[in-house]
């Protein structure tokens, strides 16, 4: 009996010990690094980072946040000389993720990774914080290609047969959103601007909206172009435009909204953002090291595969160019 | 397709590839087994480490830790009453009855071989209709997730134990439970107090394992600790004979075919095909009274199904890059991280890999039943570790893995609170699974419920008049009526009652 149960304690202390190598194995990958990064670097930030970091990332795995997260966190392990760590903290339209980092220590272990929808939170009377009550670290990317899809047999070809459409039939045509999204704003901004009504459904998320498409549950998608562009090759689906302000390169042959007789026009920002009271070297430290992961020819190689733009800005130009949009999503909300 | 099936045998069949899905498997055992590390939390963990290697590599490994942390789930769920992820409810309902009565040995027998065949089964059946199943799928709009949920629902008046109303009061509590926080839709919060912690409402694992677990080891101390059970491992190969397996065959059969159909469907999952492969096995049977009290059919049920589920839930991840899971949308990542992105051209650009996943998926299943086969001699002496110390370290475990989910206290309490609530449930012989299928199917209901009124612009009549919709309500007002009926019939008999799941 006792014999026996040495054992089974024996194998429950392994079982227990292989479990905690298994969460440390990825921080014994980059140790090497590490001490290279900190010979380099005697002393100054105090040795800032000298544990993994963890990005929030407020949105569920798969997604495009998510993926540009986990891409951008790649580049940056080596940057940094740690081991850079995704935690998806899903809920509440991202405010809960966005709290956490609130709630967290000033230390810059935890930064968040998060998108326009933030903004939205705070307009929309959800809660009372936004990306000013975070200290920004910079934005590493833009995304151009903030798109409405229909189905490859739709009859509308392009933004302005849609909105023809529209016009003489209200409410008929269904087009999907996330209620209170980045989405939702961009159907507003729509509807507006040229005077007409759409039944506006929420489905989901990003893939719930492409099995809404697939499946002819609903007319229109807007989404990003990077995530259904095989659909778009394959011939399954077609794109009316994308609101970014002029042509992209790496989808020149897109038009845009503008083109087409649409004022309006939406980029989605990817930023990272620190506790407010994070000392100012860390946030610099971080931020130095996300310009550098942008001008890495491979990160933009990778990143272009996805549709996205990667452009660095500073916190501070982050800061003006966020504020600069929230004055226009407002303006949108209260007409 | 032959082709496609030598190139992804080459692709995978080398050394490092085959080592890769061993220790995929391996690991995912121990999170699945662990109760309160899912397969989830093992593959965000693993998934970084996959960057540096090739697709093929990578997927390699992410198969064997799939395959490992939905099959891992067993052995607490049979061993303690604990199931370790939700998609092991069911093998609780009769594995661990069976280890009471001292045959943990067949209990294990049973739930691996046919986790191993219900695996496979839905593997072939993935590498041979995944584009047309997939299309099938996406016909399930709103009112057909509505009309799916509320046939699913009506499995609680199987779950209810000896009381069809003290099922149906739990099964609401679930659903109540599941109001807080957000509101599906719109973000408005509800029942949240102005706790901003109570934002995202209670996530399911800390609800789970306070439910049957931490309730378990309360109910537990109550009684003079003993000292473990003497368990002695004298079986012989899985513990049944060839009889005994092929009485199995259409039991496996159907809750395999269970499995891979609602694994399908995003968002349902592993976690109810367990149950509604639990439920209809014991409404099939010629001896329904014997489940809940330790029938091998129980356990093959629950385990084909959940394996089953995994081939399923692949469908629409590799077919349409539409994830069904929280498991399959961390493979989403890691697959576009690798620039392969799931969906109409993976088949055409990227067959090579597509089939490598298929074959690696075989091969992390002979890996699985392996494993767990070597395994389950020392599993089962867990029950001869004392109580007073086996209990403490498991309930600590529960902690971190509640932790764990969101990487928030708040869920450490939220274990505890609903720890205290199963309790309180017991003590009155309340049962406790309707209370998981309303607390994961509720939200179900109520989303696509809302999500179809706004497609129809508040109209309620497509929810009946869509045909697939109308089947489903019809199959729940049918099974409904047909559980009343029997009710009625039964009323003077002391006939058998239901699964006691309340214990």
């Amino acid at each position: 009996m006792k014999a026996l149960l040495k054992r089974g304690m024996t194998t429950l202390t392994l079982l227990l010990m292989i479990a905690v190598f298994a969460g440390c194995a990825s921080e014994g990958t980059t140790q090497g690094a590490n001490e290279e990064n900190n010979s380099q670097s005697n002393g100054q930030v105090g040795d800032y980072p000298e544990k993994p970091i963890q990005v929030i990332v407020p949105a569920g795995a798969g997604g495009d946040t998510d993926a540009n997260a986990r891409l951008l966190g790649k580049y940056l392990e080596e940057e940094l000389g740690q081991s850079v760590v995704i935690s998806n903290v899903t809920g509440a339209g991202g405010t809960v993720g966005a709290r956490e980092v609130l709630d967290a220590d000033a230390d810059g272990y935890t930064v968040l990774f998060f998108h326009n929808s933030l903004l939205l939170n705070r307009i929309l009377g959800l809660v009372d914080f936004s990306y000013d009550s975070f200290k920004l670290a910079g934005i590493p990317v833009l995304d151009h290609g903030n798109t409405f899809v229909v189905s490859g047999d739709s009859p509308f070809e392009d933004l302005q047969d849609l909105i023809d459409y529209a016009r003489e039939h209200p409410g008929e045509v269904s087009i999907a959103t996330e209620v209170g999204g980045f989405t939702h704003l961009q159907l507003l901004a729509l509807e507006q601007d040229q005077d007409i009504e759409l039944n506006i459904v929420d489905v989901g998320g990003a893939s719930d909206k492409v099995a809404a498409l697939l499946g002819g549950h609903i007319d229109i998608i807007p989404t990003s172009l990077g995530l259904v562009k095989d659909y778009i090759e394959s011939g399954e689906m077609r794109t009316l435009g994308i609101m970014s302000r002029e042509r992209v390169d790496i989808m020149s042959d897109v038009p845009t909204f503008t083109e087409q007789g649409v004022n309006s026009s939406f980029e989605k920002f990817f930023f990272y953002g620190f506790h407010p009271d994070t000392p100012d070297e860390i946030v610099e430290t971080f931020s130095q090291a996300v310009e550098r992961v942008v001008q890495t020819e491979e990160y933009v190689a990778e990143a272009e595969e996805f549709l996205v733009t990667p452009t660095f800005m500073s916190p501070e130009k982050a800061f003006e160019y966020i504020q600069e949009t929230e004055d226009y999503y407002i303006e949108l909300s209260e007409e | 397709m032959l082709e496609l099936f030598v190139e992804g045998l080459s692709a995978v069949l080398n050394v490092k590839s085959i080592l890769l899905i061993l220790s995929g498997v391996a690991l995912g055992l121990i999170f699945g087994s662990i109760p309160g590390l899912t397969a989830t939390m093992g593959m965000a963990i693993v998934l970084p480490m996959t960057f540096g290697m090739s697709p093929m590599e990578g997927m390699a490994l992410l198969m064997g830790l799939y395959i490992g942390g939905i099959s891992g789930g067993m052995v607490p769920a049979i061993l303690l009453k604990l199931p370790g992820t939700p998609s092991s409810i069911a093998t609780t309902f009769d594995g661990y009855p069976m280890a009471q009565k001292g045959q943990a040995g067949q209990a294990f027998g049973y739930a691996i071989v046919f986790s191993f065949l219900g695996g496979l089964l839905s593997i072939v059946i993935l590498m041979l209709l995944a584009p047309p199943l997939a299309q099938v799928a996406l016909q399930f709009g709103p009112y057909e997730y509505f009309a799916v949920t509320v046939f699913a629902l009506t499995m609680i008046s199987s779950l209810a134990g000896d009381s069809l109303v003290k099922g149906m009061l739990s099964g609401l509590l679930g659903m109540t439970m599941a109001l807080v926080g957000s509101a599906p839709i719109d973000a408005f919060p509800r029942f949240t107090f102005g706790y901003d912690a109570l934002d995202a409402g209670f996530n399911l694992l800390p609800v789970l394992i306070g439910l049957f677990a931490v309730s378990e080891m309360i109910r537990v101390s109550e009684q003079k600790i003993g000292q473990g059970q003497s368990v002695r491992h004298t079986m012989k190969g899985f513990g049944f004979t060839l009889r005994d397996f092929f009485k199995q065959g259409r039991n496996w059969f159907r809750s395999s075919l269970f499995g891979t159909g609602i694994g399908i469907l995003p968002g349902i999952g592993a976690g109810t095909a367990n149950i509604i492969a639990y439920v209809t096995a014991k409404n099939k049977s010629k001896h329904p009274q014997e489940f809940g009290k330790g029938t091998p059919d129980g356990v093959v049920a629950s385990e084909s199904a959940n394996n089953a589920a995994v081939g399923g839930a692949l469908v629409p991840l590799i077919s349409l890059g539409i994830p069904g899971d929280t498991v399959t949308a961390l493979l989403l990542g890691g697959l576009m991280i690798h620039g392969l992105t799931p969906g109409p051209l993976l088949f055409e650009n990227n067959g090579d890999i597509v089939y490598g996943i298929f074959i690696a998926l075989i091969i992390a299943n002979f890996a699985m039943i392996a494993f767990l086969y070597w395994g389950m001699r020392w599993f089962t002496r867990v029950l001869s570790i004392p109580q007073y110390i086996l209990l403490p370290v498991i309930l600590v475990l529960c902690v971190v893995g509640a932790i764990g989910v969101n990487n928030r206290i708040f869920d450490a309490g939220a274990l505890l609170f609903f720890g205290l609530l199963g309790y309180i449930m017991i003590k009155f012989r309340f049962p406790i699974a309707p209370v998981i299928l309303g607390f994961i199917l509720g939200p179900l209901l109520e989303t696509n419920l809302r999500r179809g009124l706004m497609y129809s612009q508040g109209d309620f009549t497509p929810f009946f008049t869509e045909p697939i919709a109308a089947t489903f309500l019809a199959l729940a007002l049918i099974s409904v009526v047909v559980k009343v009926s029997n009710i009625f019939r039964n009323k003077n008999k002391s006939g058998p009652k239901g699964i006691n799941t309340g214990v």
